[in-house]
C-alpha cells in the first residue's frame, strides 16, 4: 500500500510499528494528523509518535503514570517520509533525522559499549 | 535447509521444554492421579505446537513478532491491559525460574540459596550480554538435555506400559470425591498452563525474527515445534509417569523441585541423581533467560523500541535496560523470601489468564490473507486454532475458582 492511496486508518495504519530506511525499529503510529473540512475530503498529513500521543485513548489516570514511566515526547513524522505501509510502515530516511529513536540514543548513554561477541 | 542447524534446533527446543512449572506439575500430577493426567500434557502440548507453529509463520511471513500484532489487533487500550498482565505473569515465572535454579544449585553444591540466587542473575546478565542469540538459545537448551535421563529412568523402572499408553485417552478418574474432583481440575488447568506458558511463544517468534526467517524456513519452522516440543513433552510426561510408579503407591507427595530428581536416583543411583539435578538446572536456568528475554521483547516490540539480541546490547539500549532491570526484579522477589512453589503456583495462574489475550491476535493475522498470502492458516490449522482458543479461554475462566477452592491444588 501506498501512503497517497486510500488508507483504513484503524485497522491499517494506527498502532503500526515504524521501520526506518536502515531497517531499524524507531517507534509505533500512535496517533495521525489529517486535514480536512466537514463534506471534504480528509487528507491523511502525518503520522504521530510518542506516549503524548495517547492523550484522547487512554484513562486521564492511564496518562499520568504513562508521562512518568515513558515521558511526555511527541513525534511528527509528515506522510511525505512515509515509503510503504504493509503490516509496517516503511520510512524513507533514516529515524534520527526525523527526529526519532532520541530516547534510544539517551539510554545508550548508560550503558558500556564493550564485552559482547 | 541445513540439516545440521534443524537438529541442533529441535534439540534446543526438546531441551528447553522443560520449566520449573513442569517439573512440580508433572512430578505431583503422577504422586497424586497415577497416569490419569498424561493426556492433558499431551493436549496441552499439540496445543503449543499449533500456536508455536503459527507465531514462526507469521515471523517469517509477516515479519511480525506477537506484541506488535497484539497493540495492532487489540488496540492500545487491550493492548496495554495484556502488556501490564504479561510482564506481571513473565516477572513472576521469572523469579519462580531462578528460585527453582538456586533450590537445585543448593541440592548440588550445599552453598546458600540466596548467594546462588545473586550469583546465577550475574551468571544470567553476563550470559545474555556476551554470547549472541544463537549461542545463549543453544547453551542452555542443549546442556538441558540431559533431562533425557529421566526417560532412561522411566524405562529402567519397567513401568506399566498399557496403564501409560491409556492415559493418553482423555479421562476423569471414577471414584474421585468432590474435592478430589475439583483438585483434579485445578491441576489440568495449572498442566495447560505451564505448557502453553505465553512467554515460550513470544519467544520463539522474536527468536524466528533475529533468525532472519522468511517463507523459506516455514519446513524449519514446522520441524522445530512439532519435533522440538513433542519430543519435550515426552520428558515431562517421562516425569509424570515415574513419579506414578515409584510416589504414588507410597503416598510421597513431591512437593519440592528436588523430588522429582530422586526419579532417576533410585535406578541408576548417584549417577542418576546428578545427571537428573544438572538437567533440571539447565532447562530451568534456560526457561528463565527465555522468561526474562520474553518480557523484554513484548515491552521493546509493543513501543517500537530497537529491539533484538543479534544487535550488540549497547546498539538496542532500552531493550537491553529492560531485561537488565527484569532480571533485578525477578531477583528482588526471589530474596524476599517467598517460597518457590507459592511462585510456581502464582506463575501458572496468572500466564493462564494471559493466553487468550496471547493468541487471539496472533490467530487473527495468522488467517488474515492480506498479510500471509498463501501462508495463511488453511482449514485445518483455523479449526483447532479456535478450539484451542475456546480451550484456554474455559480454562482462564476456571483457573481463580479452581485455585482458591481448592487452596492451589492443595485439597
Amino acid at each position: 500500500m501506498t501512503p497517497d492511496g486510500p488508507i483504513k486508518l484503524v485497522s491499517q495504519l494506527l498502532d503500526l510499528p515504524l521501520l526506518d530506511s536502515e531497517g531499524k525499529y524507531c517507534g509505533i503510529v500512535d496517533d495521525v494528523e489529517l486535514r480536512g473540512r466537514p463534506g471534504q475530503d480528509v487528507q491523511l498529513r502525518a503520522l504521530i509518535v510518542g506516549p503524548s500521543a495517547y492523550k484522547g485513548r487512554l484513562p486521564g489516570w492511564c496518562m499520568w503514570l504513562v508521562k512518568k514511566v515513558a515521558g511526555a515526547r511527541e513525534t511528527r513524522v509528515s506522510m511525505e517520509d512515509v515509503r510503504t505501509i504493509s503490516s509496517v510502515v516503511h520510512l524513507k530516511r533514516p529515524g534520527p533525522e526525523l527526529g526519532l529513536n532520541k530516547s534510544e540514543n539517551a539510554a545508550r548513554r548508560w550503558l558500556p559499549n564493550k564485552g559482547a561477541l | 535447509m541445513n540439516p545440521l542447524e534443524l537438529t541442533l534446533g529441535i534439540m534446543t527446543a526438546v531441551g528447553g521444554f522443560v520449566d520449573i512449572s513442569e517439573l512440580v506439575f508433572a512430578a505431583k500430577a503422577g504422586s497424586k492421579f497415577g497416569y490419569a493426567l498424561i493426556w492433558v500434557f499431551a493436549l496441552a502440548t499439540l496445543g503449543i505446537i499449533i500456536f508455536s507453529e503459527m507465531s514462526g509463520r507469521v515471523a517469517a511471513v509477516a515479519k511480525q513478532p506477537v506484541f506488535n500484532l497484539m497493540r495492532h489487533r487489540l488496540g492500545l487500550k487491550l493492548g496495554l491491559l495484556t502488556l501490564a498482565a504479561s510482564i506481571v505473569s513473565n516477572l513472576i515465572t521469572c523469579a519462580a525460574e531462578i528460585g527453582g535454579v538456586s533450590l537445585i544449585l543448593n541440592y548440588l553444591t550445599g552453598a546458600p540459596y540466596v548467594l546462588m540466587a545473586i550469583g546465577m542473575t550475574a551468571v544470567f546478565v553476563t550470559s545474555i550480554w556476551v554470547l549472541p542469540f544463537q549461542w545463549i538459545e543453544r547453551v542452555y537448551g542443549l546442556l538441558g538435555l540431559f533431562m533425557i535421563v529421566f526417560a532412561a529412568a522411566l524405562v529402567a523402572i519397567r513401568p506399566p506400559w498399557n496403564q501409560i499408553g491409556g492415559g493418553f485417552v482423555p479421562q476423569v478418574p471414577a471414584g474421585l470425591t468432590n474435592k478430589e474432583l475439583l483438585t483434579f481440575g485445578y491441576f489440568t488447568v495449572a498442566i495447560i498452563s505451564a505448557v502453553m506458558f505465553p512467554y515460550e511463544v513470544y519467544f520463539y517468534s522474536s527468536g524466528g525474527i533475529e533468525e532472519g526467517w522468511g517463507p523459506k524456513d516455514m519446513l524449519t519452522n514446522r520441524l522445530t515445534s512439532v519435533l522440538g516440543m513433542a519430543l519435550g513433552s515426552l520428558l515431562a510426561i517421562s516425569i509424570l509417569a515415574s513419579s506414578a510408579q515409584l510416589f504414588g503407591p507410597v503416598n510421597v507427595d513431591p512437593e519440592i523441585p528436588g523430588s522429582a530428581a530422586l526419579e532417576a536416583a533410585i535406578p541408576f543411583g548417584k549417577w542418576g541423581l546428578i545427571l537428573a539435578l544438572l538437567g533440571m538446572l539447565f532447562a530451568v536456568a534456560g526457561a528463565a533467560v527465555e522468561t526474562c528475554m520474553a518480557n523484554a521483547y513484548s515491552i521493546s516490540q509493543f513501543f517500537g523500541w530497537v529491539w533484538g539480541r543479534h544487535k550488540k546490547p549497547w546498539e538496542a539500549p532500552r531493550f537491553t535496560i529492560t531485561w537488565i532491570i527484569l532480571f533485578l526484579l525477578a531477583l528482588a522477589i526471589v530474596l524476599t523470601g517467598v517460597d518457590v512453589m507459592m511462585l510456581v503456583e502464582f506463575a501458572v495462574l496468572f500466564s493462564i489468564l494471559v493466553l487468550p489475550l496471547t493468541y487471539l491476535p496472533l490467530l487473527v493475522l495468522a488467517g488474515d490473507k492480506t498479510y500471509m498470502r498463501e501462508y495463511a492458516n488453511g482449514p485445518i490449522a483455523k479449526v483447532l486454532g479456535w478450539l484451542y482458543f475456546a480451550i484456554i479461554t474455559g480454562a482462564a475462566i476456571a483457573a481463580v475458582p479452581l485455585f482458591v477452592l481448592t487452596s492451589g491444588g492443595n485439597g
